[in-house]
């Protein structure tokens, strides 16, 4: 019997993949043996990321890791993934939210619809923005040149953020020629580990979103031609990396904000900053009358929230 | 088959192609498109079509028809002539002066352009007849301008760095700074060649005779002319290095400048414009398709393990010291540039060695300026390189093959002892970067 | 034969010759915009779209120029041997060879047409007939794939263009084979251009 071999495309390059992605695969190839191997590819590797998705779709691509709004997902679901504005706080929100409040079942019929299995959602970092000149006030956001998701750069928008889009991996150098003011990507532990934090000297305490949404992703004929075990496997490391996640960023976004000596950190007073969470209310009304699987999803974030809301500390403060 | 075989297979094929003449993104795209069809598997024959996507992410190569149209302007509006008298007119009367020079001349013109087209363009119009018809050596001068115009990639601006920064995803200002101490280091080594071999062997560049004829006030005069390309030079980087222009808008704007400044002194007609136009769209093409093909057979080799093969074999396999690697991965790329497109070869081995320089602990922008030195020996090494067949096309009849071949050797010998000098002193790359980006 | 290869040798030189020529002052259009990215940068808010116009203004350029580059023989070939050769040898050799060059404009045009359906909204295998089918009615034109940037222009035009220029790149190509049976039957098609 012959190895099976998949190729798998991450978001990530090499720099941030050697903590979210490389020991779960190296994991799974570990345990499974000469019965599966997976190679693993980085950012625009094989196929640019705007391409990811029809990649894995024909399967061109067997597996893919990335937030379903990245790689520009064809289905009602995909403003919700990396960072929907607010939707969530901690990063124990988002597998609550696929676990217990029912997203997983809607993202599993939305991605069955057009050939992909979903094979889990995980919640990533907080999206804080990283700049060249420092943040003190929402009049400070205005005419930034910045690299953030597409969802996310359509709401700052009406705050003067110029949202651009470039390779991932060229944004360390765009920001040093100029193209970039900065990013609103990420939290401050990916910002040191892949070098923005070398190229950026403020860093702003005030997050957008407290935890993205990314997903584990395979071609879906591909993945009913493996056998059950070698599916639990690959979940379980996906899992794995999920797991990683949680408390390389918990303690990483805390222990940076501390001790972290390349960026400055600058915040936005919290009455100021008000006027962005509730541009956040009006969006999630925007988007909810797109489509009614979008307003379903919009539902489950407001009852989420508010069943926090009311169980108080330690889930809500205030 | 086994991903060695796979590696060996493609570049063999690839090989193959090239030598039976097919044009050079033929042969190595469809090397690719046949290996994807044939190998990978579901959705293969999707690759090629993906790697034109991706080419049209590479933002910064906006700047390759910017520098080419930058070139054909300086050469083809004959803006260089005043900067050519006044070498000549000041250096003329020494031994081997005017291609002294000549040398200055083309660094002077490789401050304006991003390759090395216009430099040989420059070089074989106006200072290759003058030189012959003063007496100077053959060979040596046909020499001179092969190695003067391969400075054109070193010394900023630069479209070989800009493609190197695209694959090593290093910053293309950095890297253009790290260029400008290794591209003059190397003029000087050429000079001093020069001058040494005139001087024991004055018949191969005879004093000019006649230049006290040349008023005082008339040679002062003359050196104004090196201030028009400090101007476009001036135009193009101050504003990137100071972060307000972006690096693509620096080279729209260094290509106006230029223009601007052959109309202002009246030498662009409109001929010439529409000839200069029409240039720089057909050698953009040529570059960019070789780019597409050569994209889409990375993808498919690494794709096919290939990539995985390479490295085992210098990391693993061979276990050496990061030093001979580094020095084998040198070679290994003068050999494989002495036959294969250079453009197609940067794009197909970058992308293989930086990521094993990076492992090996190297400094990425140091070894920018390593490959860039070997690029320009590349690019006159035969059989294949660009400025041999640009030499080959505009040297007058009494200048044959082998002249031109023979032409290279004591340049190319220089160009090994730069790059033996900057390897074992990364700081003649380095201390300029440092210095204006140093936070 | 011949009289059909040199019709198509004169048509398709004369459609690629003209579209090469128009193609070759979209330098200009990339100059513009990118001034008006410097300028509307430090004058005004800068401008969304600026960049991706720019590159689909680049893709445009080289790849509807691409053909009449290939007319004009400014692809370089690695000439160690090929140089030395007369031009009927030249002409035999490319007469074979440039059947691999088609094939790879084959496979360009092949993913190319998959990723247009795609950007249509068709996610099957068989993007040729799904677009046989756009025209006799049988299918329709479906979710529409957008660029994931804050702009979000849509995807299928510049994928359309993009295949139309492999595919005028691969009647080019045709027309080259053409004129190197003549040139081994001992005569020339093609008139002269510059
Ligand atoms: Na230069
Ligand atoms: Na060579």
């Amino acid at each position: 019997q012959s190895t099976i071999k998949w190729r798998m495309q991450t978001y990530a390059g090499p720099a941030l993949a050697a903590h979210v992605i490389d020991p779960a695969i190296a994991m799974f190839n570990k345990i499974a043996g000469d019965r599966m191997q997976i190679e693993l590819f980085y950012a625009d590797q094989l196929v640019p990321t705007g391409e990811l998705f029809r990649a894995m779709q024909k399967g061109t691509i067997d597996a893919v890791q990335s937030d379903d709004d990245s790689m520009a997902s064809p289905t009602d679901v995909t403003v919700f993934g990396g960072y929907f504005p607010f939707a969530s706080r901690y990063s124990l929100d988002v597998p609550v939210l696929f676990n217990q409040y029912g997203l997983n079942e809607i993202w599993d019929e939305e991605y069955s619809a057009v050939g992909i299995k979903h094979v889990s959602a995980g919640s990533w970092d907080p999206c804080h923005f990283a700049t060249k000149d420092p943040i003190n006030s929402l009049a400070d956001l205005k005419g930034k040149r910045v690299f953030t998701f597409p969802t996310a750069g359509r709401f700052l928008s009406q705050f003067g953020v110029v949202p651009v889009t470039l390779p991932w991996e060229d944004i360390e150098v765009a920001v040093q020629t100029g193209e970039l003011d900065g990013v609103a990507w990420s939290g401050i532990t990916e910002d040191y580990t892949v070098g923005w934090a070398d190229v950026t000297d403020y860093f702003l305490t005030n997050n957008i979103s407290g935890a993205w949404a990314g997903s584990f992703f395979t071609n879906l004929d591909r993945w009913n031609e493996l056998p059950e075990d070698l599916q639990t496997l690959f979940r379980v490391c996906c899992d794995q990396s999920h797991y990683y996640r949680q408390w390389w960023y918990w303690g990483g976004e805390a222990s940076l904000r501390v001790n972290g000596d390349k960026m400055k950190l600058t915040t936005i007073p919290d009455e100021e900053w008000a006027q962005v969470e509730e541009a956040a209310v009006k969006f999630w009304d925007e988007i909810a009358a797109e489509s009614p699987t979008k307003a379903k999803v919009v539902e489950i974030f407001r009852k989420y929230n508010s069943d926090m809301q009311k169980a108080g500390r330690p889930y809500r403060y205030g | 088959m086994s991903q060695e075989y796979i590696a060996i297979f493609m570049f063999a094929s690839m090989m193959l192609m090239l030598f039976t003449g097919q044009r050079v993104f033929g042969a190595i795209g469809a090397v690719g498109a046949i290996a994807a069809l044939s190998l990978w598997g579901v959705g293969g024959q999707d690759i090629p079509f993906s790697a034109a996507m991706k080419l049209m992410k590479w933002y910064p190569l906006l700047t390759l028809p910017m520098f080419i149209f930058m070139g054909y302007v300086l050469s083809e509006s004959r803006l260089a002539d005043d900067l050519y008298r006044m070498f000549h007119v000041w250096m003329g009367p020494v031994n081997g002066g005017l291609a002294i020079g000549t040398i200055g001349l083309m660094v002077l013109v490789s401050a304006m352009n991003g390759l090395s087209v216009a430099g040989m363009a420059i070089g074989a119009t106006i200072a290759l007849p003058e030189l012959l018809r003063r007496g100077y050596d053959k060979i040596m001068v046909t020499g001179v301008i092969q190695a003067g115009s391969s400075l054109g990639i070193l010394v900023p601006p630069s479209v070989v760095l800009v493609l190197y920064a695209m694959i090593a995803r290093q910053p293309v200002g950095q890297l253009w700074l790290a260029g400008v101490l290794p591209g003059l280091m190397m003029a000087t080594l050429f000079v001093v060649y020069i001058w040494l071999r005139c001087k024991f062997q004055p018949h191969l560049g005879p004093a000019m005779e006649d230049a006290h004829e040349v008023s005082r006030a008339e040679k002062l005069r003359l050196l104004g002319a090196g201030v028009l390309p400090l101007a476009i030079f001036a135009a193009m980087m101050v504003p990137f290095v100071n972060g307000w222009t972006s690096l693509v808008e620096s080279s729209a704007i260094g290509a106006l400048t230029a223009l601007f400044a052959s109309v202002a002194k009246r030498r662009m007609t409109w001929h010439i414009f529409e000839t200069c136009t029409k240039q720089t769209l057909l050698i953009s093409c040529m570059f960019m398709w070789i780019i597409l093909a050569a994209l889409g057979f990375g993808a498919v080799f690494d794709g096919l393990g290939a990539v995985k093969a390479i490295d085992n074999l210098f990391t693993d396999q061979l276990g050496l010291n990061p030093w001979v690697i580094l020095i084998l991965m040198q070679l290994s790329f003068i050999i494989m540039g002495t036959f294969l497109d250079d453009t197609a070869m940067l794009v197909i081995v970058a992308p293989l060695y930086v990521p094993l320089v990076k492992v090996l602990g190297f400094d990425l922008i140091w070894y920018g300026v390593l490959y860039t030195i070997t690029t320009q020996i590349a690019y006159m090494t035969p059989p294949f390189g660009y400025n041999l067949f640009l030499m080959r096309a505009m040297a007058p009849p009494e200048i044959g093959l082998g002249d031109i071949y023979r032409s290279i050797v004591p340049f190319v010998l220089i160009m090994g002892v730069a790059l033996a000098i900057i390897m074992i002193f990364p700081q003649i790359a380095l201390w300029l970067p440092n210095y204006v980006y140093g936070k | 034969m011949t009289a059909f290869m040199t019709g198509y040798v004169h048509v398709i030189d004369a459609v690629n010759y003209r579209i090469g020529r128009v193609m070759m002052w979209g330098l200009f259009v990339m100059m513009g915009i990118l001034l008006w990215s410097s300028i509307s940068k430090t004058f005004f808010l800068p401008s969304l779209w600026t960049l991706e116009m720019a590159q689909f203004a680049m893709v445009t350029y080289y790849i509807m120029g691409g053909p009449y580059s290939l007319q004009m023989g400014s692809n370089v070939r690695m000439d160690l041997f090929y140089h030395t050769w007369n031009d009927r040898k030249k002409a035999w050799f490319d007469a074979f060879t440039i059947f691999f060059l088609l094939i790879y404009l084959g496979v360009l045009i092949w993913g190319g047409v998959g990723s247009t359906a795609y950007s249509l909204g068709y996610w099957g295998d068989a993007p040729f007939s799904y677009f046989w089918g756009l025209i006799t009615g049988a299918e329709e034109i479906g979710r529409l794939e957008r660029s994931s940037t804050a702009w979000r222009p849509y995807a299928w035009p510049i994928k359309s263009i993009m295949v139309l220029g492999f595919f005028l790149m691969l009647l080019q190509a045709i027309s080259e084979l053409f004129k190197d049976i003549a040139r081994i039957r001992g005569n020339e098609i093609g008139v002269t251009r510059t």
